[in-house]
Formats: C-alpha cells, sequence, structure tokens
C-alpha cells in the first residue's frame, strides 16, 4: 500500500496533495509561497542577535515571547542579493521538522503579499535546474495564478535538515 | 492484537474442554488437540508470546509421545494436561510467572514427559521470536514510567535496608522493607510485562521470605546475593530506560545465573529443613479453586441480599479499621476487641448465608483469632493487629469484586488466595509463630482496583480481565502491599506526577514574567512617575512574581537523599575491599537539588568517595600509631548557602601530601621550581589530569583520572569544588553547586554591539590591563597577560566571534580572567554591563552545538543575549593560537 502511494507520488509528483492554501511572499521580483499550515506567526523585524559560527544566512536569534528562536535571511539562503532592509521586511515563523521534534524558525523576506488559494491544477512540478545552483530539492511546485508564477517552497527541506547539515558543515 | 489475544483464549478454552471430554484410547481426538495446539502457537507467536508458545509445543510434543505409546494415555495423562492447559491459562493472563511454570513442568513430568524450565524459557529467549518480542511493556508508557521511577526508589531503600540489616542482622523491620520492595518491583515489572525482572524479583522474594521465616540465615553470602540482585535490576532498570527514551530493542537479562545463586541458597534450606518451599502454597490452591468454582455460581441467586450484604460489609470493614488502629494504640482495651470481633461474625455469617465461601472462610478464620484474644489466650500485638488490617484489606477487594461481578456479569469474577492468611492465623493461634509479619499475607491480596488501574491504560490487558472465565484456577497475586500498607504507615505526602515539560513550561514563563515586569517597570515614561500607589502595587507585583518564581523553581528540586543513600553502599563496598573500616556520616539528606542535576553529581561523587576512602583514611594499624580511633569516619554533608548547595566530604585521615602533589606538578612542568604558590593552591592541583599521588595504582584509584572527572562535571554544572587538607587530620572536599540549573549568574559584558553573558563562577577577576604585563608571542599571534605571577593567554573575544566595531585595543578594554577545567584565560571585550541572574534558554535543535555558545537568555530590554561556553571558547582559540601555554 506505501510502495503504490510512493508510485503515485513520483507520477504526479504528489500535487494533488499540494492543493490548499499558501501564503505567499516576495523576494526581489519573484513570487514565493509556503503552505499556510507551516506559518505560525507573521512578525515585523526586530532586533536580531547575531549568533557566532553559523552560516552567513543565519541571521541570528531574536526573542518571539520568551522563546529564542534562529532567523535566516532568505535571500543570502538563495543566493540573492542583499537589499537594505524597508519598512515591509518582515519575519514569517514557520514551524519545521527539525531532529527533535518540530523547531520554530524565522525567515526573513521583502514583504508579504497574500494568502492564496491554489488548485491542483494550477501546480506543476518543478522543472529541473540542474547545471546551475539552484536546489531543486526546496520547490514542490510552481503554481501559475492570474499569469503570474508562485514558486511553492518545500520549508522542511529549506531550512529544515539540508539547513542544519549545512550549519554543521561550516561551523 | 485484541483479536488475536482472543483467539488465544478461546482456543484455551476450547483445549480444556476437549481435554475434559476426552476418553482414553481415542487417539482421534488426540489428534484434534493438536491441531488446536499447532493454531495456539501460531497466535501466541503472533503476539510474541514465545513463553506461551513454547509452552503450548512441550505439551503439543507430550501428547504426541502419546499416540505414540511412549507415555500411557490413561485419564491421569489427561488430568495432567489439563492441568497445565490451566497453567497457560494463568501465564496468559498474569504474565510469565516462574512459580506457575514450574508448576507446568511438574504436571508434564509426572506423566513421564521430562521438560525443564529453562526448556521453555531457554527456548523462548533464544529462539529467532526474540527479535518480533519488541519490548511489549513500550506498551504502556505512563505505567512504564511509573515503574521505572518507583523501582529506581526501591532498588534504593533495598540496599540501603541491606546494608542496615548487615550491621544489625536481627533488624525485621529492615528484612521486612526489603522483602516489600521486591514484592512491589514484582508486583509492577509483572503489569509492564517486563518478565525477566518480574521473575527475577520473584525469587528473590522466596528467599526472603525463607530469612524471614527463620529458615536461612541472613549470612553475608545472602546479603551479597541480594545486592548483586539489586544491581542487575538497577541496570535492567536503567536499559528499560534507555530503551523507552531512545527506542533501541529490548535485551532481557538473563536472569538463570541469579536464580542459580538463590537456588543454592535455598538448597541450604531444603537440606536443613526438609521442607520445599512452594510445598504448601501446591496444597491449598487445588481445593480452592474447586471450591471457588462451586462458589461463583451459587452466589448470584439473590441479588437483593446481595447488594445489601455488599454495601453492609463495606461498612463493616471500615468500621474494622478505625477500632483496629484505635487498638494500637491501646492493645489491651477489650471493648475495642469486641467492636472489631462483631463486624467479622456479621460478615461470616452474612457471607456464609450466601455461599461466598471464601470471604465466609477467611472472616471465619478471623473471628476465631480475635476470639482467642478476647479469651485471652493471645495477646493483642502487631502481628495480630497485621493480619487483621491485611484481612481486611483483602475483604474490602474480595467484596468490591464480588459488587462488580454484580454490575458486570460473572465474567468480572475474581479468585482470590487466601491460603497464606489461614496458614498465618493458624500459626498465630498455636503460637508457632510471632516472628511472622504483614509482609507474608499481604503477599496475597489480590486487589482489583490496582490492577484494574494497571491495566486500564493497556487495551491488551483489559481484554483479557472479562475473558478469565470463572473456570480458571486462583488469581495470583500481583500487587502490592505497600500499596495497601503505605498509606497508614508513612504519613501522607499529596502530590502529583507532572510531566517535566510542562514544568520546564511553567518555569519559563514565570523566567519571562520576571523579565517582563522589569521591563515594564523600568520603562522611561513609568520611570518618570512618582505615583505612591504604583510603587506600592509595583512592589507588590514584585513580591509576588518573586514568590512565583520561586515555587515555580522549587517544584523541580528533589532531596540528595537518593543520591547520598547510594554512597552508603559504595563505602561498604570500599572498605571491605581495602580492609579499611570505615563509617559514613550523612547529614542533610533533605537538602533539595535540581532534579536535572542529580544524575550529573553522581559520578563526581563516587570519585570523591573513593579517594576519602582509598587515600584520606588510613589502615586501621596506621591509625592505632597516629592515635585516632580504628575505624575512620567519613562525613557526607549537603547544605545551602547563599545561591549555592555545597556538598562536603570530609575524612579524619592523614590529609593530602602537599609536596608530594608539589614534586609531581614540577615533573610535568606544571609549576616552576620557584614559584611561590600557597598550599592551598598546590593542593588543589590534583584536580588537574593525570595528577595522582597515589603510590600504587589500585582497582579502586589512582590513576589521575578521578579527580579530573570531579572537576569536568562539576563544572559542566557550573559549579566549583576545591580542597581544604590539614596535614595528619584529614582532608575536606567542598563541591559548589547552583541551586538549579535553569538559571545562572552572569556578568553581562558588551563586544562591539553585541552582549554576552559569562557565568559569575568562572570570573576570577576582571581589570584593565596594565600594559607593563602585556607580552606578545611570535610577533603578536600570541598574547598574553601577566597576572600575580601567572602568565595567561589573552582571547580576544572579538576576534573568535566575528563582532564587527569592537574594541581591539588591550589598552582600551577590559580582561576578564576566567577559569575553566583548570585553564586561564584572559578575555578582552568592551566593557562590562553589570552582574545579572539570567534564565538559561536552549537557542533550539537548529542552532545547537555552536562553539563557545551555553544558550541564549533573554536580557532586560527583551533581545537575545548570549551565554558563553568557556570551554568552548577556549578550545577555539586553541584552533587559531595552537602556542599551547597552558
Amino acid at each position: 500500500m506505501e510502495n503504490t502511494e510512493n508510485q503515485q507520488e513520483k507520477s504526479s509528483h504528489g500535487l494533488t496533495k499540494l492543493a490548499g492554501k499558501y501564503l505567499t511572499f516576495e523576494l526581489g521580483k519573484e513570487e514565493y509561497g509556503i503552505g499556510i499550515l507551516k506559518v505560525r506567526e507573521i512578525i515585523g523585524l526586530m532586533e536580531i542577535t547575531a549568533v557566532p559560527h553559523t552560516p552567513p544566512y543565519i541571521k541570528g536569534v531574536i526573542n518571539l515571547r520568551g522563546s529564542v528562536i534562529p532567523v535566516l535571511e532568505l535571500r543570502a539562503k538563495f543566493n540573492m542579493e542583499a537589499q537594505e532592509y524597508t519598512d515591509r521586511t518582515c519575519i514569517v515563523v514557520v514551524e519545521v521538522q527539525g531532529e527533535s521534534g518540530t523547531v520554530m524558525v524565522g525567515m526573513i523576506v521583502d514583504s508579504v503579499s497574500e494568502v492564496l488559494n491554489i488548485a491542483e491544477n494550477e501546480i506543476e512540478p518543478p522543472p529541473s535546474f540542474s547545471g546551475s545552483d539552484v536546489e531543486n530539492d526546496n520547490f514542490l511546485g510552481m503554481a501559475k495564478i492570474k499569469g503570474k508564477l508562485k514558486i511553492l517552497l518545500d520549508v522542511d527541506k529549506v531550512i529544515g535538515q539540508s539547513g542544519l547539515g549545512k550549519l554543521h558543515e561550516i561551523t | 492484537m485484541a483479536n488475536a489475544e482472543q483467539n488465544v483464549i478461546d482456543l484455551l478454552d476450547k483445549l480444556a474442554v476437549k481435554i475434559m471430554m476426552i476418553e482414553p484410547g481415542d487417539l482421534s481426538a488426540v489428534g484434534e488437540l493438536l491441531d488446536i495446539l499447532e493454531k495456539l502457537q501460531e497466535q501466541a507467536a503472533s503476539l510474541s508470546k514465545t513463553v506461551l508458545q513454547q509452552m503450548a509445543s512441550a505439551v503439543q510434543s507430550a501428547l504426541q509421545q502419546v499416540i505414540m505409546g511412549e507415555l500411557s494415555d490413561s485419564a491421569e495423562t489427561f488430568e495432567q494436561f489439563a492441568e497445565c492447559v490451566s497453567r497457560m491459562q494463568e501465564v496468559l493472563r498474569d504474565g510469565d510467572d516462574a512459580g506457575v511454570m514450574d508448576k507446568f513442568c511438574g504436571h508434564l513430568a509426572s506423566i513421564g514427559f521430562k521438560i525443564t524450565l529453562a526448556e521453555i524459557l531457554g527456548e523462548g529467549a533464544s529462539s529467532s521470536d526474540l527479535s518480533v518480542v519488541e519490548s511489549p511493556f513500550l506498551k504502556d508508557k505512563e505505567l512504564l514510567e511509573c515503574f521505572i521511577e518507583e523501582t529506581a526508589d526501591y532498588l534504593g531503600s533495598i540496599e540501603t535496608h541491606v546494608l542496615e540489616l548487615e550491621k544489625n542482622p536481627g533488624d525485621s523491620e529492615a528484612l521486612n522493607a526489603i522483602f516489600r520492595s521486591f514484592h512491589t518491583i514484582k508486583g509492577t515489572a509483572g503489569s509492564v510485562e517486563l518478565d525477566d525482572i518480574s521473575r527475577l524479583a520473584h525469587a528473590t522474594e522466596n528467599l526472603l521470605a525463607e530469612v524471614r521465616n527463620g529458615v536461612i540465615a541472613m549470612d553475608s553470602s545472602v546479603t551479597e546475593a541480594v545486592l548483586n540482585i539489586g544491581d542487575a535490576l538497577q541496570s535492567m532498570v536503567d536499559h528499560v530506560q534507555e530503551v523507552y527514551e531512545k527506542g533501541i530493542s529490548y535485551s532481557p537479562l538473563d536472569v538463570g545465573p541469579y536464580i542459580v545463586i538463590i537456588d543454592a541458597l535455598m538448597g541450604k534450606l531444603e537440606k536443613a529443613a526438609g521442607v520445599a518451599p512452594e510445598m504448601p502454597e501446591k496444597e491449598t490452591d487445588a481445593p480452592d479453586a474447586d471450591e471457588e468454582k462451586e462458589e461463583s455460581l451459587d452466589f448470584l441467586n439473590d441479588v437483593d441480599l446481595l447488594s445489601g450484604f455488599i454495601s453492609e460489609a463495606f461498612e463493616h470493614l471500615e468500621s474494622i479499621e478505625l477500632n483496629v488502629l484505635e487498638l494500637e494504640q491501646n492493645p489491651q482495651d477489650l471493648e475495642i476487641i469486641n467492636n472489631i470481633f462483631r463486624p467479622f461474625h456479621t460478615i461470616k455469617g452474612v457471607s456464609g448465608f450466601l455461599n461466598l465461601k471464601t470471604i465466609n472462610k477467611l472472616a471465619h478464620m478471623t473471628e476465631n483469632l480475635l476470639d482467642d484474644v478476647r479469651n485471652g489466650k493471645l495477646t493483642m500485638d502487631s502481628v495480630i493487629i497485621d493480619i487483621v488490617l491485611g484481612v481486611g484489606d483483602t475483604l474490602r477487594t474480595m467484596i468490591q469484586n464480588v459488587s462488580d461481578v454484580l454490575e458486570q456479569g460473572p465474567q468480572a469474577y475474581k479468585q482470590f488466595d487466601i491460603s497464606d492468611y489461614l496458614e498465618q492465623i493458624q500459626e498465630t493461634r498455636s503460637g508457632e509463630s510471632s516472628i511472622k509479619t504483614v509482609n507474608k499475607q499481604t503477599a496475597s491480596i489480590s486487589s482489583p482496583e490496582q490492577i484494574q488501574e494497571a491495566a486500564m491504560p493497556n487495551p491488551v490487558h483489559s481484554e483479557i480481565k472479562p475473558a478469565s472465565s470463572p473456570s480458571s484456577a486462583a488469581i495470583k497475586p500481583e500487587n502490592t502491599s505497600s500499596a495497601s500498607q503505605a498509606p497508614r504507615k508513612k504519613s501522607i505526602e499529596a502530590s502529583i506526577k507532572v510531566d517535566i515539560r510542562k514544568l520546564d513550561g511553567l518555569v519559563n514563563a514565570v523566567g519571562e514574567l520576571v523579565i517582563m515586569q522589569a521591563m515594564v517597570r523600568h520603562n522611561p515614561i513609568i520611570a518618570g512617575l512618582s505615583d505612591p500607589k504604583l510603587n506600592k502595587d509595583f512592589a507588590q507585583l514584585t513580591r509576588i512574581t518573586t514568590d512565583l518564581q520561586k515555587t515555580a523553581m522549587s517544584m523541580r528540586m528533589v532531596p540528595i537523599r537518593q543520591t547520598f543513600q547510594k554512597m552508603t553502599r559504595l563505602v561498604r563496598d570500599l572498605s571491605k575491599k581495602t580492609g579499611k573500616k570505615v563509617d559514613l556520616v550523612m547529614r542533610g539528606e533533605e537538602t533539595e537539588i535540581d532534579r536535572n542535576m542529580v544524575d550529573s553529581i553522581y559520578d563526581p561523587l563516587v570519585h570523591m568517595m573513593r579517594n576519602s576512602v582509598d587515600h584520606g583514611v588510613q589502615v586501621p594499624e596506621q591509625r592505632r600509631k597516629a592515635g585516632k580511633p580504628e575505624a575512620g569516619t567519613v562525613k557526607l554533608s549537603a547544605y545551602q548557602k547563599g545561591g549555592n548547595i555545597i556538598i562536603e566530604i570530609a575524612d579524619d585521615g592523614e590529609g593530602v601530601n602537599t609536596e608530594k602533589i608539589r614534586n609531581k606538578a614540577l615533573e610535568r612542568g606544571l609549576i616552576q621550581k620557584d614559584s611561590s604558590l600557597s598550599d592551598y593552591e598546590i593542593n588543589n592541583m590534583i584536580f588537574l589530569p593525570g595528577l595522582s599521588t597515589a603510590d600504587k595504582i589500585t582497582d579502586v584509584s589512582g590513576r589521575g583520572v578521578g579527580m579530573d572527572v570531579v572537576k569536568k562535571g562539576v563544572e559542566k554544572l557550573r559549579g566549583k569544588v576545591e580542597l581544604q587538607s590539614t596535614p595528619g587530620v584529614g582532608s575536606l572536599f567542598l563541591m559548589y553547586l547552583p541551586l538549579t540549573l535553569a538559571i545562572i549568574d552572569g556578568i553581562v559584558v558588551r563586544v562591539g554591539e553585541e552582549r554576552y553573558i559569562i557565568p559569575t563562577i568562572a570570573i576570577r577577576e576582571s581589570m584593565r590591563p596594565n600594559m607593563e604585563y602585556y607580552n606578545t608571542v611570535q610577533g603578536g599571534r600570541g598574547e598574553t597577560l601577566l597576572v600575580r605571577d601567572t602568565l595567561i593567554p589573552i582571547v580576544r573575544l572579538y576576534q573568535i566571534f566575528g563582532v564587527k566595531n569592537a574594541c581591539t585595543e588591550i589598552s582600551e578594554g577590559i580582561t576578564v580572567i576566567i577559569e575553566n577545567e583548570g585553564r586561564q584565560r584572559a578575555l578582552l571585550v568592551d566593557e562590562l554591563l553589570g552582574k545579572q541572574e539570567v534564565v538559561i534558554k536552549s537557542l533550539g535543535g537548529y542552532m545547537k552545538d555552536i562553539k563557545g555558545v551555553a544558550g541564549g537568555t533573554i536580557l532586560g530590554d527583551g533581545r537575545v543575549g548570549l551565554i558563553l561556553d568557556l570551554s568552548g571558547v577556549i578550545s577555539s582559540t586553541d584552533e587559531i593560537d595552537s602556542t599551547g601555554t597552558v
């Protein structure tokens, strides 16, 4: 039974499962989406305490109502050019699967756009970016909504395991 | 799962019926039995009940021999087979009990089919099915947690009492306590299906029962055996905990060797007394079972009368208990004895009328006993009081069961084994044994409430229970004496169990509250207000939050007693090994420490105790020469002083040989010849690795590792350790530990725009460096500062943490001299901001193991500050600067 499920997922990239609500945000001219269930909250930019011996995209830690949580700069993570923070810059706090249970992590994005309901037929599997330094694993799929492309992120991959692995490599 | 369970029950029932109906010589019927057994084995295997599977397989082989004509197919043979099936039912219901299995083997042996207990259990354990035995006890986590926690307690108490008993062999209180503990462990282990532990505890219990009955003497071999078993159980419990926490697979304990030891010890008894220990039980079991079968059908005839009896009986039992307790105060008060006698009499009468035979019998016997007391044939003593109380408890559970039967139908019926009571009453009345006390009988109390409680969260258990048909034989007592006795004996300390995560959550939230409160209060607008009412309210708020914080913190504290108790055993073993006489004196066991610290202080304590006994206390002759009593004294005390818990270990030995340490340190190049260090400073060098002053390496200590372990362990807890020694008088170890692990005392420092917290306990001093004492090595790659004759390497914190805009001029910054693991460093920072107690927060799984950072905390302004991990800081400088100037 599990096998057939896996096959199904492979054949259609599990696109059926991808349909649902997404929080979309901007990074430069690109629009990204994360599954709404992963999002814990959106907070304005606050003072971030730098943590030594971490990769450059880890900005540091913040105090989220008594909990200390790490914050990463998504632009830096995606090797995009850095940009001055504006009053629209904010931190999207997501919950991802860490080594020991779920952890909360903040992501700095240029601005948050909206919550979109994306249907199955609007989603396409991500194209292969082989040869470039794009990490294919980071994307669940692409959605075309009103002529605009939304890149659906797999946050678990973006900041979860792969992020941790890199962090250890560098330190 | 539940289905398979039900299938097994059904198959066993079917088997029982078929065997009962079988005619000798009817081989086709025997063939049917074989089929059923085959299925049974399959089902048992699917349930991972290897023992049951082995039993079924044994019966199957025996039946095959019957078909082959190797065994006679007489009626007796099949009777024995029927018994075997009953035993299998018991095993299915009650778990693998060595006693039951023993009987099982006995049944087969009596018809000429040889099988040993080891074959059933051994094969079960070594068969490939073992991997399938996927830690069945993991089913019920709550129960398991309970078991782990309790068993650790009991094992601790066992050890203490065994040692007490060794000093004072006649101490029946201690013996009883040990017995009770093993009994409880047996029961709880059984309830979580840890059969190996349960079996071992059971065997030990049997051994102790004989000791208690005076058949075996409590000599050193028994003591040793019990201690070893305690150790084995402890390691099993540790293993279980590991299995539980880490999900590794469970490997059962090989209890064989221990059982052999116990058997050997028991063997002595058989020769001495010529009685097999299990015999009386066997005799009483069978007739009881028959009786009960009839009874279970009968007593339901008159429901009205029965329910009347139940409610009345409870009242009677209540009054019995009250009166007995009163009697304990005035043992000779006849009026009270009468008050106890009457309700028993009533219960006897009505239960007899209702055909509740077991209850009737027990009440009747007790009545007889009380009658003897009333007539002056016996004097009311604690033994009788214990019996009466125990009987009362048993009657209550039995009557409760009757009431269950009334509500749920006959399948809820349970059998109670009262033979132990009857025996005991008999003995007491005939004046045979006055040593026997409460535990013998409580051992046979079966309390349904407890079984039920244990079974409730466990679907499999509750599946079995209703199915335990009236035809099955006596339910073996599985539950504990302490549960029914404890509430009376101990002062009642009401407590609840709380998930540690919830507690941590509370502590965190309270920490936040304290910070928020400070932030609000220091808000410039509010601080600028000068309203007396507001100030008063703030003061009140501060008081409340401080109280709240204290309470929340105290919830994680436990007395240090348990850790101390383990030292008793250690000192005993050590003094035996070294041939020294040592008295251990303990003080302040009630001092509370952070629960999370309990495990971490154990190792350092062990090393320090070893050191005190092995190096500190001299051998008896030397002590005599020095004019000291032959037996040395090691004092272990704990107390709270300021913000610290202090643990002291003092011995009255010869003290530390300062000269020896100085020479060793010189030898190893740790100090200069002309360095002017005080004796105290030299003595404390024993905490450095590899610096042992022992002339010979014993298996106890002397490798120069111990004290290093102590220091590392204590520093990990953010504590420190020091040694004070007076030559000829003794040495004193002082261990300073923080009150709690959740809060540390720190100095907040600024480096560039970042703020870091340095744990105060590691700070020696801080200063604006005097450039006269500043030196460089290799063109500035290594920097040192001379502080009081010691060259201390400088660590530029901004450099290793990559902080921008920090002060880079040594002369403009501040150096904080820290010490960690015996190494000193001068940390260069921009500014000291102040001292603060901070709540430690983990940076989360995402950012753990960052070198030099122990965690984070929320500072007064709501921002996060990082707490330095000094050993990390030092080791990261080692990477940069490998000149290695220690």
